[in-house]
């Protein structure tokens, strides 16, 4: 129950930390101005207007996310060491995966509520462009959410024991390859089937290729933008699974994250 | 309270991880309601030792209790304030807003925890209308006495400050002086490190001195200036030749004034001015400071 309530006490300093940083809005303003820009873009497009701006809008939900989970995250452990702010927070009667696990929460609400803010600029646009405001299109910005809960996992995780601009390029690298294992591992497949290389090179390739698929976050899973936009179904049970799914990761990541800031010495 | 038992700390640096071995065989105990200096040059140990003790650094032997908990455990912590040199603090915070964070983290809320702000600003002079600025705008002095106003705020058992008194004016200095005073009279065993000697002299039950990472000197101060020697200044009437002072006694800058090394130096010198009818105007009985000491021990750890 204590830690509980030490981990809402952190979050919410974090939270209240992040939403004074410059960066975040800044990033806010570009989200808000790419999606206004989301308008002339529909107008422009040889493309169907509703399509174009509905597509654009999730595109810009989930790279201004992605920018904020990184940067701000990466910075979040990183900052408190070197202001060395981290000594009088860890002197309180409050373990490590605490702290860890307080400024996770605290930047997954800011990233919450960017997103909230985003969605309501969202539906004005469709609403103010007759683009057919359709409640699925909520499916996914869940979605994005989620994805954004696992990247900043890793920022996280990453800054627990590097430093910033290393943790920002190594949760980059995460990123794209949890969005690419999945082609990663098709056209692998495909190569295999199609006998273009020798069985031995072949081989090796797949099972590096399985590795990264199943080591990796599947990161592709939440993106459903064309799902949506088209008005298609997604299959039964999939946002139950991949809430699943990015709560297990989140889960692991954290744990490490936390086991491997409790072996640090703070000088 | 603390008891530390042939504690080794190393650090690893660099590319090839050199390691430096910051603390050797460190070992001292602190009693309950004790106030206690940790005294020693910059580098030789003391912010490690500190910070071994409220769990933020880790330890490679050794035996560390915190009110019979390992630091190393969570809840040796419930029992500890502690306030770390040169304190760093959340800037976007006001002091108020900072101090209301860590109250809450230590089990303190709604008028209790507001209570508490009020009595330890109070205590160190700190209630003032720069309480509630933000904490970028704060000097040195300032963010001392907000570092040592968020360690007492959950009333501990012992408070651990590391240079305390830096960055501070006279009067601050004074403040947080009598604040330490005032704290170990309600009970709170203070463990403190500082350079500022005069102090440690002046309010310490115990010290413990450590150079290049050893325990050099520990007891009290009496103990610890007594151990290097007690000298006697005599004064006498009529200069007294060089080559007829006794053994031990030697002549100071003035030609009637001489140094005696030891009490019986002091004996001999008295006994010749007796026999010579040398009449003795002033005799003052002179131990060393805790600075004599402490610059005797840095002078043997370079040799």
């Amino acid at each position: 129950m204590q830690t509980l309530k030490h981990i809402g006490i952190i979050a919410l300093n974090t939270f209240r930390e992040s939403i004074r940083d410059k960066i975040l809005y800044n990033i806010g303003l570009l989200a808000v101005g790419l999606a206004l820009f989301s308008i002339v873009l529909g107008e422009w497009s040889v493309f169907d207007r509703a399509y174009v701006i509905k597509s654009t809008t999730l595109s810009v939900m989930s790279l201004s996310g992605l920018l904020i989970s990184i940067f701000v995250g990466i910075s979040l452990v990183q900052k408190e060491i070197q202001r060395r702010t981290v000594l009088t927070l860890l002197s309180k009667p409050i373990s490590r995966a605490t702290f860890i696990v307080g400024k996770y929460l605290g930047l997954l609400a800011v990233v919450a509520v960017h997103l909230a803010l985003l969605t309501c600029i969202y539906y004005s646009i469709l609403f103010l462009t007759n683009s057919e405001p359709t409640v699925s299109l909520l499916t996914a910005i869940y979605l994005i959410f989620w994805e954004l809960a696992v990247v900043i996992a890793v920022a996280l995780l990453f800054s627990s024991f590097s430093s910033t601009t290393l943790s920002a390029l190594f949760t980059l690298g995460v990123y794209f390859a949890g969005h690419l294992s999945d082609q990663l591992l098709e056209q692998v497949r495909f190569v295999n089937k199609m006998r273009e290389v020798s069985d031995s090179s072949a081989a090796l390739l797949e099972k590096l290729a399985v590795v990264i698929h199943a080591v990796f976050p599947g990161l592709y899973r939440y993106n459903v933008t064309s799902y949506v936009v088209h008005g298609l179904a997604l299959p039964d049970m999939y946002l139950f699974w991949n809430t699943v799914y990015a709560i297990g990761y989140v889960g692991v990541f954290l744990a490490i994250a936390s086991w491997w800031f409790s072996r640090r010495d703070f000088l | 309270m603390i008891q530390i038992e042939h504690l080794h700390k190393t650090y690893r640096s660099g590319f090839l991880m050199k390691p430096k071995l910051a603390l050797k065989d460190v070992s001292f105990h602190v009693e309950p309601g004790q106030i206690y200096g940790f005294i020693g040059p910059n580098g030789a140990g003391k912010s490690t030792t500190i910070k071994v003790l409220t769990g933020l650094l880790n330890f490679d032997s050794g035996k560390v209790l915190v009110n019979g908990i390992s630091p190393r455990d969570v809840k040796s912590r419930r029992f500890i304030g502690y306030s770390p040199e040169q304190p760093y603090f959340y800037d976007y915070l006001t002091g108020r807003e900072l101090l209301q964070f860590y109250g809450k983290l230590v089990g303190l809320e709604g008028n209790l925890l507001n209570e508490r702000i009020t009595w330890a600003l109070q205590l160190l002079h700190a209630d003032k209308d720069w309480i509630d600025r933000r904490l970028r705008s704060y000097s040195k002095g300032m963010m001392q006495r907000v570092g040592i106003a968020q360690a007492i705020l959950g009333k501990p058992k012992l408070l651990i400050l590391d240079e305390p008194m830096s960055g501070l004016d006279p009067m601050g200095r004074r403040d947080v002086r009598e604040a330490i005073l005032e704290l170990n009279r309600d009970g709170v065993t203070i463990f403190y490190s500082s350079h500022l000697l005069s102090d440690v002299e002046s309010i310490s039950h115990r010290v413990a001195m450590i150079v290049d990472g050893r325990i050099v000197r520990e007891g009290t101060v009496d103990e610890i200036t007594d151990s290097c020697g007690i000298e006697y200044h005599v004064r006498t009437r009529e200069a007294i030749a060089v080559k007829d002072l006794p053994e031990g006694v030697v002549l100071a800058g003035h030609p009637q004034e001489v140094i005696c090394a030891d009490d019986v130096a002091r004996d001999r010198l008295l006994r010749y001015c007796l026999d010579n009818s040398i009449a003795v105007e002033r005799m003052e009985h002179k131990r060393p400071s805790l600075e004599d000491v402490l610059t005797e021990e840095i002078a043997r750890a370079d040799a």
